[in-house]
């Protein structure tokens, strides 16, 4: 059985996570392509990437996540760390030079057997393009 | 001769990677990581109750993408949806396994897209990180 609540602890539906905002340049996006491994062309190689759809370099998608996972851990750690649940589209990419803005809204807190979650909105810009969306849920704890 | 995965090679329900590929989380993995993405979370920097060091939820996530590197599409591949649940961050000193499955495979707008389900555990078979992961594959 599910019970939808309005606010639980310190969580209330509508409010928003800390905004984070993170500049991402081609050597961020090298040093992650070497503690990653993902060494795609498409995101270390500007010659390549110049032959590809995106027409130069992009950053790994898990990049993007990496920021994502920072304002998760540092708003509700246990939750997000011990259980949480990612679900996102990348919609578009991120251009060495942007600068990603992650924002995040509690859309609903569901009390159920097993505990009382919050689910929320999530949303990656760089200036007015949303590279991703989706949603993510952690547990209250 | 190209070494890459044909799109028309998988089928759904094939085991991707037979055996799973092990990855080795270490203290340098850790740190590469965590200066590479900025991440200044306090729980990073202390040992949990057992004394041990984890690392970032998103690592493991990290290691699913290096194991299906062990088996590539074609350059130009990109990354197009990702689902994850964390159950719970991996520790230094593990050994991670990551299994995959082709999970479905369709088209659209002309291009060949790829749905994985993965499975990250430690070498005691707990786990660490399931997903699924959609992939449009790269032009052959």
């Amino acid at each position: 059985m599910t019970t939808q609540l309005s606010k639980y602890k310190d969580v209330t539906v509508g409010d928003c996570l800390p905004e984070l905002r993170q500049a991402v340049d081609q050597a961020m996006i090298d040093a992650y392509a070497d503690a990653s491994g993902d060494v795609n062309p498409l995101h270390i190689d500007p010659e390549f990437a110049k032959t590809t759809f995106f027409g130069r370099t992009i950053a790994h998608g898990l990049l993007t996540l990496a920021f994502v996972s920072r304002v998760l851990s540092q708003w509700n750690w246990d939750g997000w760390a011990y259980g949480g649940e990612l679900d996102v589209a990348f919609l578009g990419p991120v251009y060495p030079g942007d600068e990603v803005r992650v924002t995040g809204e509690i859309e609903s807190i569901e009390q159920t057997d097993t505990g009382v979650y919050a689910r929320c909105k999530l949303s990656c810009y760089c200036d007015e393009r949303t590279v991703v969306k989706g949603t993510v849920v952690c547990e209250i704890k | 001769m190209s070494d890459y995965v044909k799109y028309n090679s998988m089928s759904e329900g094939d085991a991707f990677l037979d055996p799973p590929p092990s990855f080795q989380v270490n203290d340098e993995v850790v740190d590469k990581y965590i200066k590479s993405t900025n991440d200044l979370t306090d729980q990073l920097n202390v040992k949990d109750i057992n004394g041990c060091r984890v690392a970032p939820p998103m690592l493991a996530a990290v290691y699913v993408i290096d194991a299906l590197r062990t088996r590539v599409g074609p350059p130009g591949g990109i990354h197009a949806k990702q689902q994850f649940k964390f159950h719970r961050p991996a520790k230094v000193g593990e050994t991670l396994y990551t299994s995959a499955n082709v999970h479905r495979l369709y088209q659209k707008k002309e291009r060949n897209y790829v749905e994985m389900t993965t499975e990250t555990r430690n070498q005691l078979g707990e786990l660490i990180t399931s997903g699924l992961i959609t992939r449009i594959w790269g032009k052959e």
